[in-house]
């Protein structure tokens, strides 16, 4: 049993068709990761019992594989009635995941704003959520630009996992057409190259958009 | 089954989550060796073929390289164990990465160190071994470090090609008994349980090396 080349091209449409799923995931559990790890993030500047909490998830999200977590989600939520598509869990695995890695992005984005800024804005009389989002998150965009980029290619390359929830993204269409034909060579390859043009052509875009930003701000 | 029992049958998979790591580490660190002085002194058409290949591990989703090279290496004629692919493709993808902190750590030197090496009539590669990447090494371990923690997250993934690591053994578990929380919490907590200690090792070397750089200064 060879590479079958013409069946190997047969298969690319297919593939090529999953791209869209692909970039929505990566984008809506980009999304999801930020809004959870920015929660983190201010949870555990609260400080309390809270904050040590946080800290200890953190940590551990860090210290878990993406596929345990994968798993856990997808058995886990259905034990406790919540019953989710594929897509829906793997998207929230994905943003659980992140999550613990971006929230050290909003860490690192925050801790390099002066605390001038917002004692300042404590002392013209905002209140504590007028000054983060007035005050400090603008300027924390500015700073995380750059690794929130890197983490979406991050996210993008972590979503062929999703294929293991049969959702079908660019991988489990390939394992579609392998279990359809019995031949796994071809589409998994077809499947490799594409993933690795689109993560290639992604991490060059998010290149020249952080370049734009940057290039922009700095004086 | 009582949740010992649970964390025995998965703890059954350690040996191969960590024979994955082992050999793993043989294709992770001599690659990020290699290529990483190789893209820190190669120029021209070298400095591109090098820059193409830690590329192609590197940009790739690794759950996608670990199916392609698992199915397609028999077809063109190439019989490898599942042990085999997995280490390489797991520890070509972070050696990929860790090359690229390599070739950090040695553009981040002070050009007065080579200088200072040439005019004490070393050869290019006595400055490399006895000045350039000593130095570049220490500097980068705690990045090192994470990316070891990676590589262990990452053998979840063997789990997919029929090696009994730690995740296949909580899948196994599952089948015989449904318990989904304790099966899936315990998978999460073995793995928080191998890579947490190894974390903590991390920041000590961090907090120990950035406070060894304030001294220097200092002085």
């Amino acid at each position: 049993m060879g590479f079958d080349l013409s069946f190997a091209l047969s298969t690319v449409p297919t593939i090529l068709g999953a791209i869209g799923t692909t970039l929505l995931v990566a984008l809506i559990s980009c999304l999801g990761a930020a809004g959870i790890g920015f929660g983190f993030e201010m949870l555990r500047r609260s400080g309390g019992l809270s904050g040590y909490a946080v800290r200890f998830l953190i940590d551990f999200i860090r210290a878990t594989p993406v596929l345990a977590w994968l798993y856990f989600l997808y058995f886990v939520l259905p034990f406790y009635g919540i019953r989710l598509g594929a897509l829906t869990v793997g998207i929230l695995g994905l943003s659980v995941y992140f999550s613990g890695y971006l929230a050290e992005v909003f860490k690192a984005g925050i801790d390099a704003i002066p605390k001038g800024q917002s004692e300042a804005s404590r002392a013209v009389g905002l209140s504590r959520i007028d000054t983060i989002i007035f005050i400090i998150a603008p300027q924390m965009l500015r700073n995380i630009a750059a690794p929130l980029g890197n983490y979406f290619v991050s996210i993008l390359k972590a979503t062929p996992y999703l294929a293991v929830l049969a959702v079908p993204e660019m991988l489990g269409q390939a394992f579609d057409i392998a279990s359809d034909t019995y031949r796994y060579a071809e589409p998994l390859t077809v499947a490799g190259i594409l993933f690795l043009l689109l993560a290639l052509a992604i991490s060059q875009a998010v290149k020249r958009v952080e370049t734009r930003l940057l290039g922009s701000n700095r004086r | 089954m009582s949740i010992f029992d649970i964390w025995l049958g998965i703890l059954q998979g350690l040996d191969v989550t960590a024979t994955v790591t082992g050999y793993g580490l043989l294709f992770a660190v001599p690659f990020a060796l290699i290529f990483g002085v190789a893209q820190y002194l190669a120029k021209g058409a070298v400095l591109f073929a090098v820059t193409c290949i830690i590329e192609f591990w590197r940009s790739s989703a690794v759950i996608i390289l670990l199916f392609v090279f698992y199915y397609a290496l028999p077809v063109v004629g190439l019989m490898l164990s599942a042990v085999t692919v997995s280490a390489m493709v797991l520890g070509l993808n972070i050696g990929g990465y860790a090359s690229q902190a390599v070739r950090a750590g040695l553009q981040s030197l002070d050009r007065g160190q080579k200088e200072a090496g040439q005019a004490l009539g070393l050869s290019r590669s006595m400055i490399l071994l006895l000045i350039e990447l000593p130095q570049a090494l220490v500097a980068m371990s705690p990045t090192f470090v994470n990316h070891f923690i990676q590589l262990v997250k990452a053998t979840a993934l063997v789990s997919l090609v029929t090696l009994t690591d730690m995740t296949f053994r909580a899948k196994e578990i599952a089948q015989i008994e449904y318990n989904p929380v304790g099966i899936y919490t315990s998978l999460l907590l073995a793995y928080f349980v191998v890579c947490y200690p190894i974390a903590i090792l991390g920041r000590l070397l961090e907090a120990r090396i950035s406070s060894g750089r304030e001294l220097a200064r200092g002085l």
